[in-house]
């Protein structure tokens, strides 16, 4: 391959930590509020974890622009080819949406969230397929896939976390086994699609979060109740689906740190 | 009026004055003084603070005792492509990034927040984040100037009119016969970069070449995001679809 003294096509990601954190985060925000919106059981749980994920992931964003004080800035237009302007402005409605859900118990609210949930929870995998990043604009039918199951994986794990009656504990298995086996199943896919699949295989957290999910997924098999396994599914779940997010944003930067990248 | 640069590598010298002229006129700063050993290029690359940047390709001799082609060099000086279909422009969740009356692709720096969305988008490598000022900085096709009538930097201190600036279409004229003249004197590897290119629609800075894209650090398919992402759109709308649906389904008694 041809290459100017080695030097990298593409800039790397500017992105710090805080990036791949909200792309955990806000998929867990959204993946809850759905699930609240449809299950009554859970509705108040899933309202109190969507509002408290969904603060910390707007923080997150925040603190990662060069310019924080200008966050307004994200709804001065609305520029529909811009996938992170069309997230702020989804923000703009579940948050309010989830804030009055979560401390007001309205249903409206519940109602609003559980439906911009839907977005909420893949638009980010939208937001780093549009880029000039190989192996994640090549990654663009995957990757919104991988990240919505992951969040709902993620929800689901949290959920598990907090102890709960024996109906809500039945819902939160279903939605569990159907976030791991999509993230695992995402994950496939996502490899047969990019042309150079060892930017994700030389990142060892892609791996780590593949076992992690499976062993969360095989936990939550069996049909009887044990706190025990419950806790230990729910554990490696949002490890997993957390570390899956940041597996993607160092897969970037090792795509985008070679040679040939173009 | 849509305006562009042609920068004819064939003529470039590798002087430098582009470099100096752009840091000078748009007081930019400096980016370290290193010695690179890259050949005559201690610049490296584009960036924040770099909107002009000269490559220097050493070609050796080829064939034995210099039987083939002597010792030559390439020299091409790079810049933001100002592209038709322009990626930071439709990534900047701002509106910080704007078509300009000139069609040229400006960063308002009262505006940017830094979000660092458009560096990822560049299929050039171009736009970068300045640390020291959270900002986001390119070339501005030397905004300022070309409001008060005058010639970018670059080009007016270019000595050989390697870099030419002009009306677009004049530009893309006076390029194909450039190119002709080329290939009517033996130099038939000479081709235009960034006219015609479906990634990008092509280019408002393009380029005379006489060797691939590649040699110059340069894509030699870049594809403006846009042109693929409608999958990722539709792939969202079937991952929620199935998300609501594992909702329901799992809320079921």
């Amino acid at each position: 391959m041809t290459s100017y003294y080695d030097v990298p096509l593409l800039k790397r990601p500017v992105w710090k930590w805080f990036v791949p954190a909200y792309f955990f985060l806000g998929g867990v925000a959204g993946a809850s509020s759905t699930l609240g919106l449809v299950s009554r059981p859970l509705r108040r749980r899933c309202s109190r974890l969507s509002l408290v994920t969904l603060s910390a992931g707007t923080a997150c964003l925040i603190a990662d622009l060069g310019r924080p004080e200008r966050f307004a800035n994200m709804l001065r237009v609305f520029r529909p080819s811009s996938p992170m302007n069309m997230g702020s402005w989804l923000l703009a409605v579940y948050g309010p949406a989830a804030g009055a859900s979560a401390v007001l118990g309205s249903s409206l609210g519940a109602g609003v969230a559980g439906v911009a949930g839907i977005p909420l929870a893949g638009y980010t995998g939208v937001l780093v397929a549009s880029t000039a990043v190989p192996a994640w604009q090549d990654a663009s039918t995957s990757m919104p896939a991988l990240f919505t199951a992951s969040g709902v994986a993620g929800a689901a794990s949290l959920l598990k976390l907090g102890g709960c009656d024996d109906e809500s504990a039945r819902v939160l298995r279903r939605y569990g086994i159907a976030g791991c086996a999509g993230e695992l199943a995402a994950a496939v896919a996502l490899e047969r699609e990019v042309r150079d699949p060892a930017a994700y295989r030389a990142t060892p957290l892609w791996r780590l979060s593949h076992l992690l999910t499976t062993i969360s997924l095989l936990l939550s098999l069996p049909r009887g109740r044990n706190r025990r396994r419950e806790l230990a599914s729910g554990v490696s779940g949002v490890a997993g689906s957390a570390m899956v997010k940041f597996a993607v944003a160092q897969a970037g930067h090792h795509s985008t740190s070679s040679k040939s990248s173009a | 009026m849509t305006v562009g640069f042609f920068t004819d590598t064939t003529v470039c010298i590798g002087c430098k004055a582009c470099e100096v002229a752009c840091k000078q006129w748009n007081q930019l700063p400096d980016d370290g003084f290193s010695f690179t050993g890259m050949s005559y290029d201690n610049t490296v690359q584009l960036g924040a603070s770099t909107w002009r940047h000269v490559a220097f390709i050493e070609r050796p001799p080829t064939g034995d005792d210099g039987a083939g082609d002597k010792f030559s060099w390439l020299m091409m000086s790079d810049v933001c492509k100002h592209c038709e279909t322009s990626a930071c422009l439709e990534a900047c969740p701002t509106g910080s990034i704007i078509r300009t009356e000139f069609d040229s692709v400006f960063v308002q720096p009262d505006i940017c927040n830094g979000c660092g969305y458009c560096v990822s988008a560049c299929p050039f490598g171009v736009i970068d984040r300045r640390e020291d000022d959270g900002r986001a900085w390119k070339c501005t096709l030397c905004y300022d100037r070309l409001g008060a009538d005058m010639t970018p930097a670059c080009a007016q201190a270019c000595p050989t009119e390697s870099i030419v600036f002009g009306e677009l279409s004049s530009l893309h004229e006076r390029a194909a016969s450039r190119v002709e003249a080329l290939h009517a004197s033996g130099h038939t590897e000479a081709y235009l970069y960034g006219v015609d290119q479906s990634g990008t629609d092509g280019l408002h800075a393009f380029f005379l070449l006489t060797d691939e894209p590649e040699v110059y650090n340069l894509p030699s398919a870049p594809v403006a995001y846009s042109k693929t992402n409608g999958r990722a759109w539709r792939s969202m709308v079937a991952a929620g679809v199935a998300m609501a649906v594992a909702a329901v389904v799992s809320a079921r008694r």
